[in-house]
C-alpha cells in the first residue's frame, strides 16, 4: 500500500533510488513482500523511541501482553499519534536486508549453514522449531476453511509460562454454501518457507538425519504431519509429503517419532499410487493439519519440533514402489 | 529401464555427439547436440521422484533455449555472410549471440545456475555423463569457431566461471553438487584459452573428463552422495578414500599430478601473450577449488570418523562390482605429469 502511495506521488523513490523513472521501481516491488507488517512494526518501533505509550497501555499491560500473544491484530489507543515514515521504513528494510546478506557471506567463510565443517558432520540431532516467545509464533502461518468460505477457527499463542505454543480453535465441518465445495473441515498450521536476504528463498538441509521428532500435548485427535520440500516449478507446489500422529491427550507430554521414511506422498490432498521417499536435502516447510471430519473445539501444544538421526532405523522406505512386484504402478 | 532403451538412448548420445563433431555445416551440427539433449532427458528422469523430473524439466528449459539463442546466431550469420560452414563463423554478433550460446550449453558463469540443481536431481552417473560426455560437443564447436570469438567476452566467462565456481562449492555438503561446482570452474580455465591456444582446451577437457570419471565411478561404487558418507569410507574402502585423495589434488592442479599440467601451461600461455592479471586471478580463484576439495579428503581420507555399526574390517570383504574402469582412470588422472613434453610436442 505504502509503496504503491510512493509511486503515485513519484516524489520520494528517485530520491532513495537515485532514478528517473518511478515506473522502474516496480522491479523493487519484489524486495518489498511483506512490506506493510514490517512498516506497521517500524511504526511501533517509533512510538516505542519517541516514548509517546499512553499511560492507559501501561495500566492495562496484563491485558495487552495477553492480546499482543494472539496472532492477531494489536490495538493501539487512538490518543496516540502516529507517525508514518515510509522514507525511513523503505531505508531499515532495505539496511536488514544488507545486514542479513552480511551476515550470509560471513557465514559463508565459516562453513555450512554459517557453522564449521566438523559441526554439521558430527551432528546427530538438531532443534528446529521452539516455542519461548511470541517471535517464535511469527514463524509460522494459521490457515483454516475460512479461506475457501468454510467455519472452522484457528488461534495460536504461547501457552502457559511461555514454554509452548498452543494451536486452538473449533472445527467446523459444515461446507461453504457456493454450490460447488462438497466437504469442509480443515485447520493447519504450517512453518513459514525460511527466506535469506531479499526474500531469497531458502531451505532446510535434513539429510544428516532420519527421523522427526515432536514432544506435543493433544487432546485425542489425529493429526497430520505434513512436510512440503523446496521446488521452483509450480506444478510441484501441491506436493505434500504426510503421516499421521495420533495424540494420546490427558496431561502428560507425547513424544512422537516419525522416521522420513514413512512418510507417503501426496498431490493435492490425494494420496498417489506412486510412492517414493522424499528427498530430505531440500525442505521448505512442516505443518500441522487437522481435518478429521469432528465437529468441535480442538487443541495442540507443542514444546519444540526437531529432527534426529537414529542409527537403529535402516528401513529407506515403508512403501511399496516397485513395478515389479506391484504391477499397478 | 529396459536393456533396450537404455541401448537405443546411449547409441543416440554417442551419435548426437559425434554428428557434432564430425560436420560441417552448422545445421548438422546443431542437430547433433539437440540429439544429444534429447537421449540425455529420458535418462534422467529414471529414478522415480519428482527432482529427478524438476532437474529434467530445468535441464531441457536451458538447454532449449541455448539451441534458440544458437540457431538465431547461425541464421544471422548465414543472412550476413552467406556461410553455412562452421568455420565462417565471421559476423560479430553471431559470434557473441553464439558464444553465449555455448556458454549455456557447457554451465559457464553467469549461466551456470542450472547446474549444480541439475546434476544434484539425478543419479551418479547420469551426473557423471552429463558433466563428462556432454561437454565434448559445444567443446569442439568452440574449438572450431575460435579464431572468430570475442576474447574480451571470453575472459569475462572465465574469470566469472572460476570465481563462482570456487565461491558455490565452497560450503556444500552434496558431493554431486560439489563436483557440478568444480565443472564451472573447470571450464572457465578450458574457455580462457580457446582463442590463444585451442589445443590446451581439448587437453584440459581432457585431463578434467578423465579426473571426473573416477570420482563418479569411485563415489557410485560405495553409493556415497554427502560428505558425511565419505567419512565413512574408511571403515567401508580404504582403497577408495587414496583414490578419492588422488584425484582430488589432481583436480585441484596440484603438482605432481596430472591436474597440475593443463592449468601450468594454461598460465604459461597467459603469461606469455600479456595477461598476466588474468593468469593471476585464475590462479587465485583455483585455491578456493582446492579448499572445497581439502575438505573433501580431510572427511574420507585424513581422518577417521565415528562410525555407527560393529564391524570395523567391512574393507576385508572382495568387492562384488566391476572397479575395472577406476584403477585405469586413476592412474590417467593423477600419474601422467611427466608425460607433459609429449602433450606439449602434440600441441
Amino acid at each position: 500500500m505504502a509503496l504503491l502511495h510512493k509511486l503515485q506521488n513519484g516524489i520520494h523513490f528517485p530520491k532513495l533510488c537515485g532514478i528517473q523513472d518511478a515506473a522502474q521501481c516496480f522491479l523493487l516491488g519484489s524486495v518489498f513482500t511483506g512490506y506493510p507488517s514490517r512498516l506497521y512494526s517500524s511504526i511501533k518501533k517509533t512510538e516505542a523511541a519517541s516514548g509517546t505509550s499512553s499511560p492507559e497501555g501501561k495500566t492495562h499491560g496484563g491485558l495487552e501482553k495477553q492480546t499482543k500473544g494472539e496472532v492477531g491484530v494489536d490495538l493501539i489507543s487512538p490518543k496516540e499519534k502516529i507517525e508514518i515514515n515510509f522514507d525511513k521504513a523503505i531505508r531499515a528494510e532495505i539496511k536488514d536486508h544488507f545486514k542479513v546478506l552480511m551476515k550470509e557471506l560471513v557465514g559463508r567463510w565459516i562453513g555450512p549453514e554459517g557453522r564449521p565443517l566438523h559441526e554439521i558432520l558430527l551432528e546427530n540431532t538438531r532443534v528446529m522449531w521452539q516455542f519461548r516467545s511470541n517471535e517464535d509464533l511469527d514463524k509460522w502461518l494459521v490457515t483454516s476453511d475460512r479461506t475457501i468460505g468454510g467455519r472452522s477457527k484457528a488461534f495460536l499463542k504461547m501457552a502457559s509460562n511461555n514454554q509452548s505454543a498452543l494451536f486452538y480453535g473449533i472445527l467446523n465441518t459444515e461446507p461453504p454454501h457456493d454450490g460447488e465445495t462438497q466437504r469442509s473441515g480443515y485447520c493447519a498450521m504450517t512453518s513459514r518457507i525460511p527466506r535469506g536476504a531479499f526474500e531469497r528463498k531458502k531451505c532446510y538441509d535434513w539429510s544428516n538425519f532420519n527421523t522427526l521428532y515432536l514432544r506435543v500435548r493433544g487432546d485425542g485427535r489425529p493429526w497430520m504431519v505434513n512436510i512440503k520440500t523446496d521446488t521452483n516449478l509450480i506444478h510441484k507446489s501441491h506436493h505434500l509429503y504426510s503421516y499421521f500422529m495420533y495424540t494420546r491427550g490427558g496431561p502428560y507430554w507425547q513424544e512422537v517419532k516419525i522416521p522420513f521414511s514413512k512418510f507417503f506422498f501426496s498431490n493435492k490432498g490425494r494420496i498417489q499410487d506412486d510412492q517414493h521417499p522424499f528427498l530430505t536435502d531440500q525442505i521448505s516447510s512442516v505443518g500441522f493439519t487437522l481435518a478429521d471430519k469432528v465437529n468441535g473445539p480442538f487443541y495442540l501444544e507443542i514444546d519444540f519440533i526437531g529432527v534426529f538421526h537414529d542409527p537403529t532405523h535402516t528401513e529407506e522406505f515403508a512403501y511399496e514402489d516397485s513395478k515389479k512386484i506391484c504391477g499397478n504402478l | 529401464m529396459s536393456p533396450y532403451v537404455t541401448t537405443i538412448l546411449t547409441l543416440s548420445l554417442f551419435i548426437g555427439t559425434c554428428l557434432t563433431i564430425f560436420s560441417e555445416h552448422w545445421f548438422t551440427a546443431w542437430m547433433g547436440l539437440e540429439i544429444n539433449t534429447l537421449a540425455i532427458i529420458p535418462m534422467m528422469t529414471t529414478p522415480k521422484n519428482p527432482r529427478a523430473t524438476e532437474a529434467a524439466t530445468k535441464y531441457f528449459l536451458t538447454q532449449s533455449t541455448a539451441s534458440m539463442v544458437m540457431m538465431f546466431a547461425i541464421i544471422y550469420n548465414a543472412w550476413s555472410t552467406n556461410q553455412w560452414t562452421l568455420m565462417q563463423l565471421s559476423d560479430n554478433w553471431a559470434s557473441i549471440a553464439m558464444t553465449l550460446a555455448l556458454a549455456i550449453k557447457l554451465g559457464l558463469a553467469p549461466f551456470h545456475f542450472w547446474v549444480p540443481e541439475v546434476t544434484q536431481g539425478i543419479p551418479l552417473l547420469t551426473g557423471m555423463i552429463l558433466l563428462t560426455w556432454q561437454k565434448l560437443a559445444p567443446t569442439a564447436i568452440l574449438f572450431q569457431i575460435a579464431p572468430h570469438l570475442n576474447m574480451k567476452i571470453l575472459i569475462m566467462l572465465a574469470i566469472l566461471s572460476t570465481l563462482v565456481g570456487g565461491w558455490g562449492g565452497l560450503n556444500q555438503t552434496h558431493l554431486r553438487k560439489i563436483l557440478a561446482y568444480s565443472s564451472i570452474a573447470h571450464m572457465g580455465w578450458m574457455i580462457i584459452i580457446v582463442q590463444i591456444n585451442p589445443t590446451l582446451t581439448i587437453l584440459s577437457l581432457t585431463i578434467y573428463i578423465m579426473a571426473t570419471l573416477t570420482m563418479f565411478l569411485t563415489l557410485n561404487l560405495s553409493n556415497v552422495t554427502k560428505i558425511k558418507s565419505l567419512g565413512g569410507l574408511w571403515n567401508k574402502s580404504a582403497t577408495t578414500t587414496i583414490i578419492i585423495l588422488l584425484t582430488l589434488l589432481s583436480l585441484g592442479g596440484l603438482p605432481p599430478l596430472t591436474g597440475f599440467m593443463p592449468k601450468w601451461l594454461i598460465l604459461q600461455e597467459l603469461i606469455n601473450n600479456n595477461n598476466i592479471m588474468t593468469a593471476t586471478l585464475m590462479a587465485l580463484s583455483a585455491l578456493l577449488n582446492l579448499f572445497f576439495y581439502m575438505r573433501l579428503i580431510y572427511a574420507s581420507s585424513l581422518t577417521m570418523f565415528p562410525s555407527t555399526n560393529n564391524s570395523k574390517m567391512q574393507w576385508y570383504n572382495n568387492p562384488t562390482q566391476i572397479t575395472m574402469l577406476i584403477p585405469t582412470t586413476t592412474v590417467i588422472s593423477s600419474l601422467l605429469l611427466p608425460l607433459t613434453p609429449l602433450f606439449i610436442t602434440l600441441s
